[in-house]
């Protein structure tokens, strides 16, 4: 059984999608051990003893986490199919690197497909979130 | 045998592989090392390609890795995939294989017997087909750390910006005084059933003096003797001339980080 399968069928945590189903679209993104990885190309067996983090454990306390606000205000999404692995592959990229170009956003999502936004409003929310974050965090 | 399982995951939902068993190897957190040792680069078959591509080591003394390490389809795929599992899948369009191939690497296989070392020009046979025995496994990739005025440089074409290569071409090459050339590698990949050297090339700069006139004549040379596979993303006679043009740029970089530039 694959990890995506777990976590939807089992788990019924449904906010990891399915897209494609061959490790192409990046829809089932999630994170083990704090890295992103396809959980279509890993089984389930193998996150044994792991720590995932899914979609649903990105919001805190019923609060959308900087990355979703500004993926809702910049338009970073239509149909929101590719949004929760858009979320993780982008929160992985913030996370090495707070302050991200243009370029750099454009790279770290490559493995995420989207067929509605034409990219545009994502890569505008990564960096307003981006910046958002890096307020936050000074003045914390 | 499952390392990073971004390839035989994949072939076993294509039911391409079916096999009664896997073991997973990803437990085994001793192979996952980079380290200097006898004038070598050591890589341990576990070694992910986001790990290889940031490496410091890596990124001074074999900019060529780091950079093939840096175009592998995606940030998750990278985060997964292993050294080890990319040269053992051998597919031809693969970047690794290309790369440790120009880099003269070495790859150390180990079974129960014992372990051997097989020369990277020697282990890939034919498509999706090495040098590893049933029992063997790779436990090592282990790289010579090229002389001082060295360069090397990776670059490919592909349809999307993280699908597989159309053409790859590695190039690893040493100057010495009055830049003369006196090491050269230049390994193509995507053109055939596994990566291959362009000889011709080689030939042409091998002994002589380097400049601009003789790289371009060399680049022309580079798809001799070659008739890749026309496919529905380009004809053959489309990839002959992206093999030539593909190779003029990856030379051009490689003499001028070899001169100590960039």
């Amino acid at each position: 059984m694959l990890l995506v399968d777990f976590l939807r069928d089992k788990l019924e945590l449904t906010g990891t999608h399915i897209g494609c189903d061959t490790g192409h679209c990046g829809a089932c993104t999630v994170m083990l051990n704090d890295v992103t990885v396809k959980s279509c190309l890993l089984l389930a067996a193998q996150a044994n003893n792991s720590k995932i983090l899914t979609i649903e454990g990105v919001s805190a306390g019923g609060k959308l986490h900087p990355l979703q606000e500004a993926f809702l205000e910049h338009q970073g999404l239509q149909c929101g199919y590719c949004t929760p692995g858009m979320i993780l592959s982008s929160l992985f990229l913030l996370k090495r690197n707070p302050a991200p170009s243009d370029d750099e956003i454009k790279k770290a999502i490559d493995g995420n497909l989207c067929r509605c936004t034409g990219y545009l409003g994502i890569v505008k929310a990564v960096k307003a979130a981006a910046s958002r974050m890096s307020r936050g965090s000074i003045n914390q | 045998m499952l390392a990073g399982g971004q390839s035989l995951i994949t072939i076993m939902k294509l039911r391409l592989a079916t096999p009664n068993a896997l073991i997973d190897i990803n437990g085994i957190t001793e192979l996952s090392y980079i380290r200097e040792e006898n004038g070598a680069i050591a890589i341990g078959a576990l070694t992910r390609h986001d790990q290889l591509s940031r490496d410091r080591i890596i990124q001074e003394k074999l900019p060529l890795l780091a950079e093939a390490a840096n175009v592998i389809a995606d940030q998750q795929v990278r985060n997964r995939g292993t050294i080890g599992g990319s040269l053992a899948h051998a597919d031809p369009t693969a970047d690794l294989p290309t790369a440790c191939m120009a880099l003269n690497a070495s790859i150390i296989t180990r079974s129960e017997n014992g372990s051997r070392s097989v020369a990277s020009s020697d282990f890939f046979r034919d498509f999706f087909t090495t040098a590893l025995k049933q029992d063997e496994i790779i436990q090592e990739v282990r790289i010579p750390i090229p002389p001082p005025r060295s360069g090397g440089a990776y670059a490919k074409l592909a349809k999307g910006h993280n699908d597989f290569a159309l053409v790859a071409v590695a190039v690893q090459t040493s100057l010495a005084s009055g830049d003369v050339c006196n090491a050269i590698s230049v390994v193509l990949g995507g053109v055939g059933s596994t990566p291959t050297h362009a000889p011709e090339t080689e030939k042409l700069l091998m002994g002589q003096v380097i400049d601009d006139r003789l790289i371009r004549q060399a680049s022309l040379k580079a798809a001799e003797g070659l008739t890749p596979n026309p496919d529905f993303r380009a004809t053959t006679e489309l990839k002959l001339k992206i093999i030539r043009t593909l190779t003029e740029k990856t030379l051009r970089t490689a003499v001028s980080r070899a001169r100590g530039g960039n």
